[in-house]
């Protein structure tokens, strides 16, 4: 009993009030990053509470970490896409909508450079690709995280749709977790587009 | 005395060809050799600095190429002596960052933003001097323990004020500033014994302050970049682990000047040795988003002329700021460095892509075709190849 209690105290405090994880039930169209991003998940996935950026909302299979699944909800010009770490002594690189396609890999891999602080990031592959029902690029990535050593893998998709930048991206340690969930996230990301407002 | 022939009698072993011998060669002193750790304090330290050993020694961001690590290896032996490099082990971390460390164990890390920012052996052999200075003096040991007692006593008359009621945060304020003031000591004491490595070593010892010079310049660069107030190099902050810059500078420059600044810089050499390297630590270098600071960077690397690399570097620089005007500059970085014959072929790819960038379509997809010729699997060819048809 005590033990519970002292568990429940402990999830109290390292995670903030308002950062409850959600249920993201299978089948219902789902709203995401505070955007009109909509993507419709064929299975159940868990909603984050905290989130990477602003515009950023994070879904996971097993925990985060294990597999993540991020979407970028309407970057504009001058934000970066996830929270800055130091704005004083290490500013991240911001989106602008002149960007090419393939500013856009370089964009991710510049802010994770600097906020997870490792040049130990690698874009892969970088191909065109229709995501939200615009035409934008597909690319492949890996890191390593000083944090944990752990190698993972990435893959994204993103489009510059009116002025904005949307995006999602998948990433799991490269053993096991990534292969195991990448499928389940093409899936969702395949059904992505921005519904209009006012419905 | 005998030491003092004996270290010549090596010096002249290990450098036959030595063009110009230095006049007068500063005597070490004595090396202790292989030491075990004493107390408990020492104990757990070590124990401790063994376990990070173990972790760094598998971690993906140490550079394990043999010939840069013997490379590093032998300036360390140049520098301090061959008795004192032996018991070192040298690691050379992927980190863009001016830094090197030591710890208490006789771990070595060398960051690669050291390597791509100093100009010559002299300089490197100065930089892991005065780290060894820390490990033969100790000061790991001497630090934690000078902390546990700040720490301890600052915890006590906090206790013992609370019991009296009285405010003990002056009394506070005073032992922190003696235990932050303790850590600049240190960092003279192994400024000065680096600065005796380099006087009996083959290198010329006013290397020392050219390095820190350029640190402070390119720190304002940085900040100049980002919009921010300068740092002010006269001064000590208060809880600052180092002495002031300036007051670096100033002492290295007098004490090269007392001890004659003779010596070899091996410029040459050392660029030679890390040619292969250099444009990988100046890829992660412009990935910091660091404009200002960079800029200079580039600028102080290219003092003898700007090379094909250094110019695509910049090239990159400015296409990532990409402004407008930043696109245009960044063209003619490429253009140059192409011009000059050997550049990377990724420097038609830059151009095509700060041309379509900034409107002028058909030059770019040109500069794309050219470099999809060159590079014709790269990773990114789909996505090239399809900006390159768009009409």
């Amino acid at each position: 009993m005590i033990r519970t209690v002292t568990a429940a105290a402990l999830i109290a405090l390292a995670t903030p009030a308002i950062a409850g994880n959600t249920l993201v039930p299978a089948g219902v169209p789902a709203a995401v990053a505070k955007s009109t991003l909509t993507v419709t998940p064929a299975a159940e996935w868990n909603r984050l509470g905290a989130r990477p950026g602003r515009a950023a909302e994070t879904w996971t299979l097993d925990g985060d970490t294990l597999n993540d699944l991020t979407f970028y909800g309407g970057i504009e010009t001058g934000q970066p896409i996830v929270r800055e770490v130091s704005r004083k002594s290490k500013p991240l690189p911001h989106f602008s909508s002149t960007m090419l396609p393939t500013d856009l890999p370089a964009l991710l891999e510049a802010s994770y450079r600097i906020s997870l602080d490792t040049p130990l990031v690698e874009i892969g592959t970088v191909e065109p690709t229709t995501f939200a029902g615009a035409s934008g690029v597909h690319f492949t990535y890996s890191f390593t995280n000083p944090a944990d050593d752990v190698r993972r893998r990435g893959e994204a998709w993103a489009a510059v749709i009116d002025r904005r930048l949307y995006m999602a991206s998948f990433e799991a340690p490269a053993l096991h977790f990534f292969d195991a969930g990448i499928e389940g996230a093409r899936k969702v990301v395949a059904t992505a587009k921005l519904v209009p407002q006012g419905r | 005395m005998i030491a003092r022939a004996a270290l010549a009698a090596m010096l002249a072993l290990a450098a036959p060809a030595l063009a110009a011998p230095k006049a007068k060669l500063a005597a070490l002193p004595p090396y202790a050799g292989a030491y075990q750790p004493q107390t408990v304090d020492e104990r757990g330290q070590w124990a401790e600095a063994d376990e990070d050993e173990r972790q760094l020694r598998d971690s993906a961001a140490v550079v394990t190429d043999p010939a840069l690590n013997a490379y590093v290896r032998r300036v360390l032996c140049n520098a301090v002596g061959d008795d004192r490099c032996a018991s070192v082990r040298i690691y050379i971390l992927r980190v863009p960052v001016f830094n090197a460390s030591m710890s208490a164990n006789g771990t070595m890390r060398v960051y690669t933003g050291l390597l791509l920012r100093v100009r010559s052996e002299a300089e490197l052999a100065a930089v892991l001097g005065h780290e060894f200075g820390h490990f033969e003096e100790r000061h790991v040991l001497a630090g934690f323990r000078a902390a546990r007692t700040a720490t301890d006593l600052t915890t006590w008359l906090t206790l013992a004020g609370g019991y009296a009621a009285v405010s003990t945060a002056a009394t506070s304020h005073t032992i922190a500033g003696n235990f932050y003031a303790y850590g600049r000591d240190q960092e003279r004491a192994a400024d000065r014994l680096a600065f005796s490595y380099t006087a009996a070593s083959r290198y010329r010892p006013g290397a020392a302050a050219d390095v820190w010079t350029r640190v402070m310049d390119e720190n304002d660069a940085t900040s100049l970049g980002r919009h921010q107030r300068s740092q002010r190099y006269d001064k000590v902050a208060f809880f600052a682990s180092h002495p002031a810059p300036l007051e670096r500078t100033v002492t290295l420059r007098e004490l090269a000047r007392k001890d004659g600044d003779d010596g070899e810089d091996a410029t040459d050499t050392y660029a030679a040795a890390l040619a292969t390297w250099r444009p990988q630590f100046l890829t992660d270098q412009i990935k910091l988003n660091d404009f200002g600071g960079t800029e200079y960077l580039l600028a102080q690397l290219a003092k003898d002329g700007w090379t094909p690399d250094l110019l695509f570097a910049r090239g990159e620089l400015y296409r990532q700021r990409g402004n407008p005007r930043d696109l245009v500059s960044a063209a003619g970085f490429y253009r140059e460095a192409i011009a000059k014959g050997d550049a990377d072929p990724l420097a038609q790819r830059g151009l095509g892509l700060a041309l379509l960038r900034s409107g002028d379509a058909a030059a770019g997809r040109q500069a794309l075709t050219d470099y999809l010729t060159l590079r014709p699997d790269c990773e990114d060819a789909a996505m090239l190849r399809s900006l390159a048809a768009a009409q």
